[in-house]
């Protein structure tokens, strides 16, 4: 769906993306992260055809930003990190002025409306001024403009910047329904946390780079991550795991094992009991939470 | 309706704010009839509205339609909508100034009553054509002024945002004035005596038609330019091939006039060529100081101008050209032909000739401060640095020299008379290439390979 080769993006004093290449597959949820002035926002706004790179190719959804730039704006939905509303509009108009100047008919413009609305949960708030609604609010309604008409592509700079636990959850529950429903998102932020719940693929930029060249996959519903954590230490832990079929050890130490291995659950129970037979003393075995953190770490570790 | 006008028809028509402008027009128009007494004051009140509202205030919210998007973060939004750039311009232009509109037209109708009345409907209607062309040639240009000037991304001061309303205010005394000359009545320049014709390229032309084909001209110059940077504002690109055909316009409109410059003492001699070249020249170099200064100076851009011609993408190079390099190559060209066509016509003008050599150095230094001001890392307001420099170097240093009883310095300066003759010219262009050095050597030292 996005594809970028050799981009070069340069700011008066400063190259901010050098040589960057990468692939989004479609109806994937991939997280941009990296540490504050990395490049995400400058990468994101190339996606977006905002920027225009000083060199090389962006491609979305077979569209070269740099020919096409209006076809590709009428299909991808960009939320910037800092965004303004029209605080006098109501939630209604707002989202109506967003359909319409995507270039939605008459007729197609007020079930949009309903069915974004709905989306980000503002169905009851329709005739409030934007500038009456909360901080999570207003960024659902900020949502709700960028969806509005149904992208293809989706992009969101720091997304949950400032919302509550709540209106994360529920965030991450819009995202992943859009992803459902056939957009590719992408998803940047620092905050690692806040992408666990719902991205499935990382690019991690560093310095204006792809940290390990491409993006890697953080999450596989087949074969899980897990953290196994023994009592005692055992220095043939790695030996252990590595010589059964289906593990694929990522990281292990004396006490602490991090793999990938099927989801199955006879062969997990299987996995326990073959590790307590051989003398392991489990004290802790189960899916990682923290998939893409590690990943992160283990990333920018080898650079 | 268009997408962005029935935005702002949501924002700007409120029920409040309709009441409120209705209200304080009448109490305005009820003040001036009770104070003044007679229908004259009242038509009088209304004009004086009608500029306050529609060209003053217009121009401004006019000027603030775009900027205010950026300022307050939703340009990006709109840059990402399906609207044309066409629909965008008219949205915006019209959108942002409607209710000024909805005041003016209110103005307007007590304006046309008095019209109509005692001039009858012809008069009341070529008024109104007036009236109406003042308040969209003021709003179009600065609207214009600031569509050039946000792509430089840092000008969203009041400074800035009265810039392009004062932009829009001088086009709108032109208008004004342009007016004034072939209005029937001389109503709008009082005791001024309208000739019937105007001499352009040697004929005589009837001075209302004239003035009033060059009034749409223009505004039609005006709304394409807007209509152009919008197409960049969406980043769509637009090519050269547009800004040279308004030079190639505006140098031959303005060369017309050369029977203004037949009496004039400093150019006493020269056959109507060298004056309509001079003329032409003198166009694009005001062209290339007022673009200079409201363009982007970008170093990125600078460099990747560079990269092309070097790669040999000539036709990338010149697609990449910002409109007041276009008027400077175009300035430096007219004066070159200026300067051969006088030497061969009159080769014992040496003084002028020299003084036309070191204008078109003092040209190139003065736009190179401003790539050098911009060019320096943190110089976010260069180009109001550089203006203080030309202020500098074209007013306060004169005055000092002058005071010192040292005139010889004058040359360098600006253009002045030297002994011997070349000195100016040499000076002139020396300090040209000296600069060009700083700006070029400042756009490669910018550069930093990887990020901070």
């Amino acid at each position: 769906m996005i594809e970028v080769t050799d981009l070069v993006y340069e700011y008066p004093t400063v190259r901010a993306l050098n040589g960057v290449s990468l692939r989004v597959a479609p109806q994937t949820i991939t997280a941009l992260v990296g540490p504050n002035g990395a490049g995400k926002t400058t990468l994101l706004r190339c996606l977006a055809a905002l920027d225009m790179p000083y060199s090389g190719q962006v491609t979305v959804d077979g569209l070269d930003t740099a020919v096409s730039p209006r076809e590709i704006h009428a299909r991808l939905g960009y939320l910037p990190d800092f965004y303004g509303l029209y605080d006098e509009l109501s939630v209604r108009r707002c989202l109506t002025y967003a359909a319409r100047a995507h270039g939605l008919t008459a007729d197609k413009v007020a079930a949009a409306v309903d069915t974004a609305a709905a989306r980000v949960g503002l169905s009851d708030r329709l005739e409030t001024p934007a500038g009456e609604l909360s901080r999570g609010l207003r960024q659902r309604l900020a949502i709700g403009q960028t969806i509005v008409h149904e992208p293809r592509v989706l992009l969101l700079d720091e997304p949950a910047a400032g919302l509550d636990p709540q209106a994360r959850r529920d965030l991450s529950a819009l995202l992943v329904s859009l992803k459902d429903a056939g957009m590719t998102l992408v998803v940047s932020s620092h905050i690692l946390a806040e992408l666990e719940d719902y991205c499935s693929e990382m690019i991690i930029i560093e310095g204006g780079r792809i940290a390990g060249g491409k993006a890697v996959k953080v999450r596989d519903v087949e074969r899980p991550r897990y953290i196994l954590e023994i009592a005692t230490a055992r220095s043939d832990l790695r030996d252990f795991l590595s010589a059964r079929a289906g593990i694929d050890v990522i990281e292990v130490d004396e006490h602490h094992a991090l793999f990938t291995f099927t989801r199955n659950p006879q062969q997990r129970s299987k996995l326990i009991r073959d590790l307590v037979t051989a003398g392991f003393e489990v004290s802790s075995f189960g899916e990682s939470t923290r998939a893409l953190e590690d990943t992160y770490f283990a990333q920018v570790g080898k650079q | 309706m268009n997408a962005e006008f029935q935005r702002n028809v949501w924002i700007e028509l409120t029920p409040r704010r309709l009441i409120l402008m209705v209200v304080l027009l009448t109490l305005a128009f009820f003040a001036s009839a009770i104070a003044g007494g007679s229908e004259y004051d009242l038509a009088s009140t209304a004009r004086l509205l009608f500029y306050a509202i529609v060209v003053v205030w217009g121009s401004r919210n006019a000027a603030l339609a775009v900027v205010g998007e950026i300022r307050d973060r939703t340009w990006d939004m709109q840059l990402l909508s399906s609207i044309t750039p066409g629909a965008m311009t008219w949205g915006k232009l019209f959108g942002s100034t409607v209710y000024n509109w909805f005041g003016g037209a209110i103005c307007l109708a007590v304006l046309e009553v008095q019209r109509a009345t005692h001039g009858g409907i012809a008069t009341a209607l070529i008024d109104l054509v007036y009236f109406v062309a003042v308040g969209v040639i003021s709003q179009a240009a600065a609207f214009l002024a600031s569509l050039i000037a946000v792509r430089r991304r840092q000008s969203h001061s009041r400074l800035d945002i009265f810039v392009y309303q004062t932009i829009g205010l001088v086009a709108g005394v032109a208008v004004y004035t342009i007016w004034g000359l072939v209005d029937p009545a001389n109503a709008l320049l009082l005791h001024k005596t309208a000739d019937d014709a105007v001499i352009w390229w040697g004929r005589a032309i009837d001075r209302r038609g004239f003035l009033l084909l060059s009034l749409a001209i223009f505004t039609a110059w005006t709304l394409l330019g807007c209509y152009r940077e919008m197409r960049l504002e969406l980043k769509m690109k637009n090519g050269t091939l547009v800004w040279l055909l308004w030079l190639v316009f505006i140098g031959i409109y303005v060369a017309g006039f050369d029977v203004w410059l037949s009496t004039d003492k400093t150019v006493a001699g020269w056959d109507a060529g060298s004056l309509r070249l001079a003329l032409a020249g003198a166009t694009f170099t005001v062209l290339t100081y007022l673009m200079v200064f409201l363009e982007p100076k970008d170093r990125v851009h600078f460099r990747w101008l560079g990269s092309q011609i070097s790669s040999g993408r000539v036709g990338a190079f010149l697609g990449g050209l910002q409109a007041w390099m276009m008027s400077y190559i175009a300035a430096i060209v007219c004066t070159g032909v200026l300067l051969y066509w006088l030497h061969q016509s009159r080769p014992d003008l040496v003084d002028q000739l020299a003084l036309i050599g070191a204008a078109s150095g003092f040209l190139t230094r003065d736009v190179l401060i401003f790539v050098f001001m911009r060019s320096l890392p943190g110089r976010r307001r260069g180009d109001f640095a550089a203006l203080g420099i030309l202020f500098a170097l074209y007013v306060l240093a004169p005055a000092i020299i002058n005071g010192l009883g040292l005139q010889n310095l004058l040359m360098l300066f600006y253009p002045y008379p030297t002994s011997p003759v070349w000195m100016g010219p040499v000076v002139a262009w020396a300090e040209g290439i000296a600069m060009a050095t700083l700006a070029f050597g400042q756009i490669a030292l910018s550069r930093k390979p990887t990020t901070a």
